[in-house]
Parts: C-alpha cells; sequence; structure tokens
C-alpha cells in the first residue's frame, strides 16, 4: 500500500506551537473556522427538524458521491480514451473544451433539464435550452477538430 | 496497460497538473468567490429580517441588485473553480491514515473530517443555490432558504480552517513559478496535455463563459449572450414574474370588485379604499429596480400613490414600521413588515402602473408595494392590508 504522508502543516510540538509565531495565527484561524462551522451546524439543527436533517445529510452524500464516484471516474475514462485515440496536436484543444464545455454543462444543469417551469409563468427557463447545448455541443467538436488540424505536424509541414 | 483491481493509490496520478500549484491558483480565486457569496447572502437574509436593529439602508436603490446579482454571478462562477480546484486534488482522496501515530491519527482525522466538510457543503451550496435560481426544488421537505444559509456558515468556517491548515503551503506555491516542483506529489511527473498556466487559464475562462452564458438575468447588457440564462428578461411591461396569480390563488380575490385596500390604524379600520379611489389620489413616478432572492432583476417604471402620503391622510404616524398583507392565502409572504425608514421614503409607492399601462394580473394587480433597495420577494403583491401602530 501508499506509504501515509502526514497532514500538510508542521503541527508537532505545543512547543513549535508557543515559540512560532505563524503556528499560533494559524491555530487562532483554525478555531475561528471551527467556531463559524458549529455556528451554522446549530443554525441547522435549530431550524429543522430530524426528518430535514436525514434529507439533507442524504443530499451531502448523494454530492460528493456525484463528484468523487461518478464525475471523478467519467473524466479518468475519457482522459485515458483521450490518450489512446486523440494524436498529440489534438489534445490540448480538446482538454481546454472538456473543462469549459463539461464545466458549463454541469452549472446549467437545472436549465437544460427546465425541471422547475411553469406552465402559468411564460417568463421562466424561457429560452431554447437543449437546442442552444446541442448547437454549442457541435461548434465545441468543430472548434477542437479544427484546432486538432491545424496543430498537427502535417498541418504544420505544409504551412 | 494491466488492469489493476487494487484501489487507487495517490501514486496512480501521475500528471502534474494535479498539484499543489494549480490547486492554489484555482482555489485562491474560488475562496474569493465563495467570500462574495457569503457576505452578499448575509445582506440578502438581513435585509429580509422583519424588523433591523441597525436600519437596512433605503439608498441606493440599486443595492440589493447589485448585491444579489453578485451572489448568483459569483456562485456560478464558483461551479468551474470547485471542479478544477477538485480535479487537481483528487490524489489525497486516496492517501492512507498514519496507523501507527496516534497524535498524527488524530491530526489527519481531523484535517480530512474538514475536507469532507468543506467538499460536502460546497457542493451542496452550490447545486441548491443554482435550482433555487431556476426554481426548482428536488427536495422534499428541507427548506431552501434556512438550509442554504445554514450551511453557508458551515461551509465557510471549513474552508477557514482549510486555509489554516494549508497556509505554508498557499503561500509557498503562490509566491513561487507555477512549475516549481518543491510540494509536488512524488511521482507526480508526467507532463498532461497542457502546461499547468494553461489549466489555471483555462479554469478562469470556465468561469468566465459559465457567468457570460447565465448572468443576463440580471446585467441586461448580456441578454443575448447569456444563452443559459433562467429567463430572457421579457414579461408584461418589460419585467418577469417570479409567482403568477394562479399559484398564488388570487386570481378571482384580485379581480373582484369588491376589492378594497383597507389601512388599520391601532387596530381600527381607518380606510378602505378602492380601485378609483387610488387612482383619484395624487399619482408619483418612479424608476426602481425589482431584484429577486433568485438572482434575476430588472428595472421599472412604476406609477401610483406614495405610501407616505396615503398614511398622512388617515393620520398615521410616518415613522412607524407598516405590516403588510397580500390577497394571497398562505406561503412565509403574506404578511410582512415594511421598516419605517422605507415607509417613509417617497420612492416607496402603492404602485399601480408599470411601463406607464396598469399592472399584469401576474405583477400583482390591482396594487403591489414597490419599494427602493429591497429583496423582491418582500415587494409585496395583491395588497390588501396596511397596519400601523401609533
Amino acid at each position: 500500500m501508499t506509504t501515509p504522508r502526514r497532514p500538510s502543516p508542521p503541527l508537532r510540538s505545543s512547543e513549535q506551537h508557543r515559540r512560532d509565531p505563524g503556528v499560533r495565527a494559524r491555530l487562532a484561524l483554525g478555531a475561528l473556522g471551527v467556531l463559524v462551522g458549529l455556528y451554522g451546524a446549530l443554525l441547522f439543527l435549530t431550524r429543522q427538524d430530524p426528518g430535514q436533517w436525514l434529507e439533507v445529510a442524504i443530499w451531502f452524500g448523494a454530492g460528493v458521491v456525484a463528484h468523487d464516484v461518478v464525475l471523478s471516474a467519467l473524466v479518468i475514462g475519457t482522459c485515458l480514451v483521450g490518450a489512446r485515440v486523440l494524436p498529440q496536436a489534438w489534445r490540448a484543444p480538446a482538454t481546454i473544451a472538456l473543462v469549459v464545455w463539461g464545466a458549463l454543462t454541469i452549472a446549467t444543469i437545472p436549465m437544460l433539464t427546465r425541471a422547475g417551469a411553469r406552465a402559468d409563468n411564460a417568463t421562466l427557463l424561457d429560452r431554447p435550452y437543449a437546442a442552444t447545448w446541442w448547437t454549442m455541443t457541435a461548434i465545441v467538436v468543430v472548434v477542437v477538430a479544427v484546432a486538432g488540424l491545424l496543430r498537427s505536424p502535417r498541418a504544420t509541414r505544409r504551412g | 496497460m494491466t488492469a489493476r483491481l487494487a484501489p487507487p493509490s495517490p501514486e496512480s496520478f501521475t500528471s502534474r497538473l494535479r498539484s499543489p500549484a494549480v490547486a492554489a491558483r484555482v482555489g485562491l480565486w474560488l475562496g474569493i468567490s465563495f467570500g462574495i457569496c457569503f457576505v452578499t447572502g448575509l445582506i440578502s437574509h438581513y435585509a429580509q429580517l422583519p424588523s433591523h436593529p441597525i436600519p437596512f439602508p433605503t439608498s441606493p436603490s440599486w443595492g440589493y441588485r447589485l448585491t444579489q446579482g453578485l451572489h448568483v454571478v459569483t456562485g456560478i462562477a464558483a461551479i468551474p473553480l470547485l471542479l478544477v480546484k477538485l480535479w487537481s486534488v483528487l490524489p489525497k482522496l486516496f492517501e492512507g491514515f498514519p496507523l501507527r501515530d496516534p497524535r498524527a491519527l488524530v491530526l489527519t482525522g481531523l484535517e480530512r473530517g474538514s475536507i469532507a466538510v468543506l467538499v460536502a457543503a460546497s457542493i451542496f451550496q452550490l447545486a441548491t443555490g443554482v435550482a433555487n435560481a431556476a426554481q426548482w426544488y428536488p427536495w422534499s421537505s428541507f427548506s431552501f432558504r434556512t438550509t442554504h444559509y445554514a450551511i453557508a456558515w458551515v461551509a465557510i468556517g471549513a474552508l477557514v480552517v482549510h486555509i489554516a491548515v494549508k497556509l505554508p503551503i498557499i503561500r509557498d506555491v503562490l509566491t513561487s513559478d507555477i512549475d516549481a516542483t518543491s510540494h509536488d506529489r512524488a511521482g507526480a511527473t508526467e507532463p498532461g496535455p497542457l502546461s499547468r498556466r494553461a489549466l489555471v487559464r483555462t479554469a478562469f475562462a470556465a468561469a468566465g463563459v459559465a457567468v457570460l452564458a447565465t448572468a443576463g438575468n440580471t446585467v441586461p447588457l448580456l441578454r443575448r449572450v447569456s444563452v443559459f440564462a433562467v429567463r430572457t428578461g421579457e414579461g408584461p411591461g418589460g419585467v418577469p414574474i417570479n409567482k403568477s396569480a394562479k399559484a398564488a390563488r388570487v386570481e378571482e380575490s384580485a379581480t373582484s370588485s369588491d376589492w378594497r385596500l383597507e389601512v388599520v390604524v391601532d387596530g381600527t379600520v381607518a380606510a378602505a379604499l378602492s380601485y378609483d379611489d387610488l387612482r383619484a389620489m395624487p399619482q408619483h413616478t418612479v424608476g426602481l429596480p425589482i431584484a429577486c432572492v433568485e438572482g434575476w432583476s430588472a428595472q421599472g417604471t412604476w406609477s401610483g400613490v406614495r405610501l407616505a402620503d396615503l398614511l398622512a391622510s388617515v393620520d398615521a404616524p410616518a415613522d412607524r414600521d407598516v405590516s403588510i398583507t397580500s390577497l394571497q392565502e398562505s406561503g412565509p409572504y403574506r404578511r410582512t413588515t415594511l421598516p419605517a425608514n422605507f415607509a417613509a421614503d417617497e420612492r416607496t409607492l402603492l404602485a399601480l402602473d408599470l411601463s406607464g399601462e396598469p399592472l399584469a394580473l401576474d405583477h400583482g394587480y390591482p396594487c403591489r408595494l414597490i419599494a427602493p433597495n429591497r429583496p423582491g420577494v418582500l415587494q409585496t403583491k395583491w395588497l390588501s392590508r396596511l397596519e400601523v401602530s401609533t
């Protein structure tokens, strides 16, 4: 298995804390952070009931799983495939496109699904989001292809 | 490549892009975004309190529009930044624990615990925030407003702890060249498809694109660019609608000829004004924004009766909070309090017209409140009663 790595900062002996003003300031900052976080937890626990705590806990877990497991695996898989399939010249444009396109797609999920749309309110979610997304995706593919071809050694030789 | 069944370890990740140099540079701007989100969120919650220990100012009239717009814009910008930040530190998820050294184990456990809280709270805040902006509530029990507020404190607290723990590394890598390797993981040496600098710039570009694609909700100049904005900005009188008359179940009561605006002073009805009575009073026109907690805003030209004039006509004192009731039969904003300084402001109107036309039913016909620098949700529509105590 792996060699366990220490937590990054030199939080070692209490003597060192006393001597180093930087460590003292960091401890104070850390304590402030803990207090602020506990205040939030208190607000949450006192203003919502146990049924609501449970649902928020599920959302917390689901968010982490959605990112750390699902999205991370998708990105790693995409990169592995990309590294095998794409010529060297295509990889940089493809990576930039993946970050911009992927982040925008994730940030606009509520718009793309139009899940909050209501028949009685025509001013809400009133754009053709899905069509725009397909158009954007097509443009991204074309831009990556053009950039890849322009950067490929053959094009460079001809140029 | 051979197939491995063992779980990944930090050494499985060999790209030199997954580095503290990238994490700190993206993280700095992510932290700034979170800070702006937090402060503007606090302002919004303070503005919505029924009474203010320190009076909430009525000027500038566009103040709430600005802070609320900033809240949504920085929240959107934080999504690409958070994704790239988490990507750059993913190997840390697979680090082992120092099981033989109890002291190090406790410290590592606490630090990893604070990171878990930070990551979970950050994802939660951004996901629920964007869903709320699109009026999508895929959860069944918890209150968005209460929970988003409480978890914001949790996220900021965990962020401050994280900064305190990482400060020496942050300082080192931010003051060194981005390609310096002194803090890199062992084995993270493979060049990626991009340089570190290009990856950081890509993260910023992604944040910029996400903002441009959505901010037209609140920045009129961007309306044509913001192809993914929740609203085009169109609507009756050039102003979008948040809650329709149908959703508020006031279609009948708001259009009834029996409608009266009751003005109650010390528990006694001092006046019951019909729509024509209000039209017969001196009319004033003001330009005021409507800025919603969901992050959209629009400027409107409103005409109607000055609230201060109406209160004076029934000999109500001008320096009191006014309790405002809507025709809506339910909902947390059916009855709200207009602080005294807002009631006294001469721009605060009982609006009858928007853009020179009678209010649309969905905009609050027959009569709505419009006040400067006030959260949209408290700009009560379909007014039925005003109450003042002397």
